[in-house]
């Protein structure tokens, strides 16, 4: 009788998100550092969004001078260093180290401490890109801080290159340490049964994002030395002396992986996300696999195909342009195959659904663009112009950010033990994709035009209209991440209960209950499938329609 | 009346579109006639693609929706099926590659430098403005920067293959204009090299495209095409503006060449 009464839980932990300070500060559990990369990241989204509205307001008519130059500038870089360093990238490494020990049925990650230091040197890194600000201007040349531009004869005034050079040293350092956590873990501590050939996708993608992050950190940290080197020490690296190009080469072979570390996570989040709703398995695990892989090697191959318009051998180029266009085909074979997931399925569009399907929508329109941009005669046109600011935003915000919210509300229940409020869910998902079409569809057209990215302000009128749309449409955008953040907020306080498994997870972390014990997992279900927890529902389905069957000798 | 027909007609032109065209500005010299039918060919294959995907995504949310599906209704589950993925890799793989093999012709065709020029002229880019050197000439001309954009124009013959040969004085910049053709980056240590041949007399604007300091968006260019005997009065008014003639009686001879001695 005993066996069949179900117990209260016994409060063995604190589930509560009100925790003394010093035991955030100290902590080594893997969800709490998870948490704060999470909280970190959100605060970045919402202070780079800030950036973005006044970028748009000094856009919405010719001639405004919102802002003077320099600090449109010095806004423009920090929206996209924000976005990209501190908010994306952070945010994916925090809900992957929530996620990833949970998923292979591991008590935390293999270094807990490393695991530490890697977050905690995320606010540092923060803070020191932010101190540029205070010392007479921060970084002013874009996200990608081209030389000669950083260099001290452009740059005396002010310390900003200076810190954001460190701070991305920093960021590096923490990256390879969180990469090197993530590999060690997924390879070491999986549950038994968890063979690689039954790790969920979503961890397959952290693998191929850990290996990238690992591979391209270093590089970036080295261009950042040789630029200070520069600055501080007089060499003629990028100097108007020295290659100014060298240093486009050693960013963007850091720089192009970064783009698929800010995605391959989201393919994942989706990969997790679709086969649930529509209650059928992937379609195609191993090419599901193998295509991430695919994308790894390729991602490493095609750096270059920003630098189209710097001089080289056209017979450099065709190869760069190559590589670019046959990223297409293992991008194309997830896409497809996610489509096919949910063919003769029963697609229940609950909203990280909505938000699942928002991504394959607007994701196309930036890969087909991405088509477009790798040929290089056409490049030649669209490059630094407006054209690639609607591309990289449909890639970055139609597939990071679409995903990053699709993975916030599905696993917001087993973080909280709550689900978020679904009518402000439905509001959240359509006022953004509304609001996003509205500001990034026709800004292609702004750089077909001529309008090049990066500048402060412009005098021809028949851009005036398409900017006005674009900068409501944007500020369509701030209004659904404010829903966001109060759904977040009222349904951590109050939202319905969660229970342990509120979508019929296929996943180990469904098992458990939500949110997770310290230590995850009383006891580790069997794994004997890439869907361990469906196969768990089946035997009980069949448990109780089966009937005891005699023995037979 | 002409002026004022062109001026309508360009008024026209630019309230039509909107700033909402789906193409480039119509191209004025065989390069940038190139790029535009390239880009013309790469969005045949991607418009049919966008257009298939985006049907197949509407089609599920229509036909596979649970409410549309009968209750009680269980999935059929399957792993994968090796010769449709092999089909999605392999048409895609087609594709691309076409796509690669067209844009390469162009690419092969109009992206180096050129010989056999008639007309070679340096620009060269710095904070925030550019500067025409004619070579064989000394003639420069300097485009100092202006939001306004009214700043002096780059003036070149019609129908003339001009080379022009890009450097960078102090960061790197870009010169484009965008009826021309695509964009050239101006880095310092070396040179790039782009050509032009306009079709027809007109102004085509541009703008400096690689971000390059405070100054950036006022780095405005102006092209200017004139018919060649228009092009020859200009030139000898810009010598005559270098060389102003010491004595009435004095003509100093404009032409470059040497005499062997």
């Amino acid at each position: 009788m005993a066996a069949t009464t179900v117990l209260p839980r016994p409060k063995a932990y604190d589930d509560s998100f009100f925790k003394p300070i010093s035991l955030w500060l100290t902590t080594t559990d893997h969800k709490l550092i998870g948490i704060m990369y999470m909280v970190t990241g959100i605060l970045s989204f919402v202070l780079a969004g800030i950036f973005a509205l006044v970028i748009r307001l000094q856009l919405s008519a010719p001639n405004l001078s919102v802002v003077d130059h320099e600090a449109y500038n010095q806004l423009i870089s920090a929206h996209g260093v924000t976005m990209i360093f501190f908010f994306v990238t952070i945010f994916l490494t925090g809900i992957a180290n929530y996620m990833v020990p949970i998923m292979i049925g591991a008590r935390d990650m293999a270094f807990p401490r490393v695991n530490l230091l890697g977050f905690w040197l995320v606010p540092v890194s923060i803070l020191l890109y932010y101190m540029g600000f205070f010392t007479g201007g921060a970084l002013n040349a874009g996200w990608t801080g081209y030389a000669p531009l950083t260099e001290k004869a452009y740059q005396s005034h002010s310390l900003g290159v200076d810190f954001w050079a460190l701070s991305l040293i920093v960021w590096a350092i923490s990256g390879i340490m969180a990469s090197t956590n993530f590999l060690t873990t997924i390879v070491a501590l999986r549950a038994p049964g968890m063979w690689l050939t039954r790790l969920p996708l979503f961890v397959w993608a952290q693998i191929s994002t850990s290996i990238l992050l690992l591979i391209v950190g270093a590089p970036l940290a080295a261009a950042m030395i040789l630029v200070e080197f520069d600055r501080q020490l007089g060499t003629q690296f990028f100097t108007t002396q020295g290659r100014p190009v060298l240093y486009q080469h050693l960013f963007w072979f850091f720089g192009h992986p970064e783009v698929y570390i800010m995605i391959l996570p989201g393919f994942g989040m989706i990969s997790e996300i679709i086969p649930v709703f529509a209650r059928k398995m992937i379609f195609g695990y191993m090419t599901m696999v193998g295509a991430l892989f695919g994308i790894v090697f390729l991602s490493m191959t095609v750096w270059a195909h920003h630098m189209f318009t710097v001089g080289m051998n056209i017979y450099v180029e065709t190869f760069f342009m190559i590589m670019t266009m046959l990223i297409a085909v293992p991008t194309g074979i997830k896409f497809f195959n996610w489509i096919a997931t949910t063919w003769w399925g029963s697609v229940e569009f609950t909203v990280p659904m909505k938000f699942a399907w928002g991504f394959l929508a607007t994701f196309l329109i930036g890969g087909i663009t991405g088509v477009y941009l790798a040929s290089v005669p056409v490049d030649t046109q669209l490059h630094q112009s407006y054209y690639v600011v609607a591309h990289l935003h449909y890639v970055l915000f139609g597939g990071s950010v679409f995903t990053i919210f699709a993975g916030i509300y599905y696993w917001f229940p087993k973080i909280t033990g709550r689900m978020l409020n679904r009518t402000l869910g439905e509001w959240n998902f359509w006022t953004l994709f509304i609001g996003f079409n509205g500001t990034f569809l026709i800004m292609h057209t702004l750089g077909l035009e001529g309008m090049p990215r990066r500048i402060a302000t412009y005098a021809n009128p028949a851009w005036a209209t398409t900017n006005m749309i674009i900068t409501v449409s944007s500020f369509l955008i701030a209004f659904s991440v404010l829903l966001f953040l109060i759904n977040i907020v009222r349904s951590w306080n109050g939202g319905e209960i969660a229970g342990d498994d509120p979508w019929h997870g296929n996943t180990l972390e469904w098992a458990t209950a939500s949110p997770p014990p310290p230590y995850n997992f009383e006891r580790v279900p069997p794994v004997r499938s890439f869907m361990p927890l469906r196969d768990l529902h089946d035997a009980e389905q069949l448990a109780k329609t089966a009937k005891p069957e005699p023995v037979k000798a | 009346m002409a002026l004022s027909l062109v001026t309508a007609a360009v008024l026209l032109s630019s309230c039509d579109l909107g700033g909402l065209s789906p193409i480039f500005p119509t191209p004025v010299s065989p390069n940038g006639q190139h790029i535009y039918d390239t880009y013309i060919g790469i969005s045949i294959p991607a418009i049919i693609i966008f257009v298939a995907v985006e049907i197949a995504l509407l089609w599920v949310v229509l036909r596979y929706r649970r409410s549309r599906q009968p209750v009680g209704y269980v999935p059929p589950q399957i792993h994968g099926h090796t010769g449709l993925e092999v089909v999605w890799t392999v048409i895609p793989l087609i594709v691309v590659l076409a796509i690669a093999y067209y844009s390469y012709l162009t690419l092969e065709k109009d992206f180096q430098p050129i010989t056999g020029e008639q007309m070679l002229v340096t620009v060269s880019g710095h904070q925030f403005g550019w500067d025409y050197a004619y070579q064989g000439t000394e003639v420069v001309v300097h485009q100092e920067g202006t939001l306004a954009g009214d700043v002096t124009p780059f003036v070149v013959p019609v129908n003339t293959l001009v080379k022009l040969q890009f450097q960078g004085t102090d960061v790197i910049h870009s010169w484009w204009v965008p009826a021309i053709s695509g964009k050239t980056d101006a880095v310092p240590g070396y040179d790039n090299y782009s050509w032009l041949k306009i079709s027809q007399p007109g102004t085509w604007r541009g703008e400096c495209a690689e971000l390059c300091g405070a100054g950036h968006s006022n780095m405005q260019i102006i092209v200017q095409a004139i018919d060649q005997a228009s092009y020859d009065q200009w030139m000898a008014k810009q010598v005559a503006g270098l060389h102003p003639t010491p004595s009435p009686k004095a003509s100093p001879s404009p032409s470059p060449s040497a005499s062997p001695r």
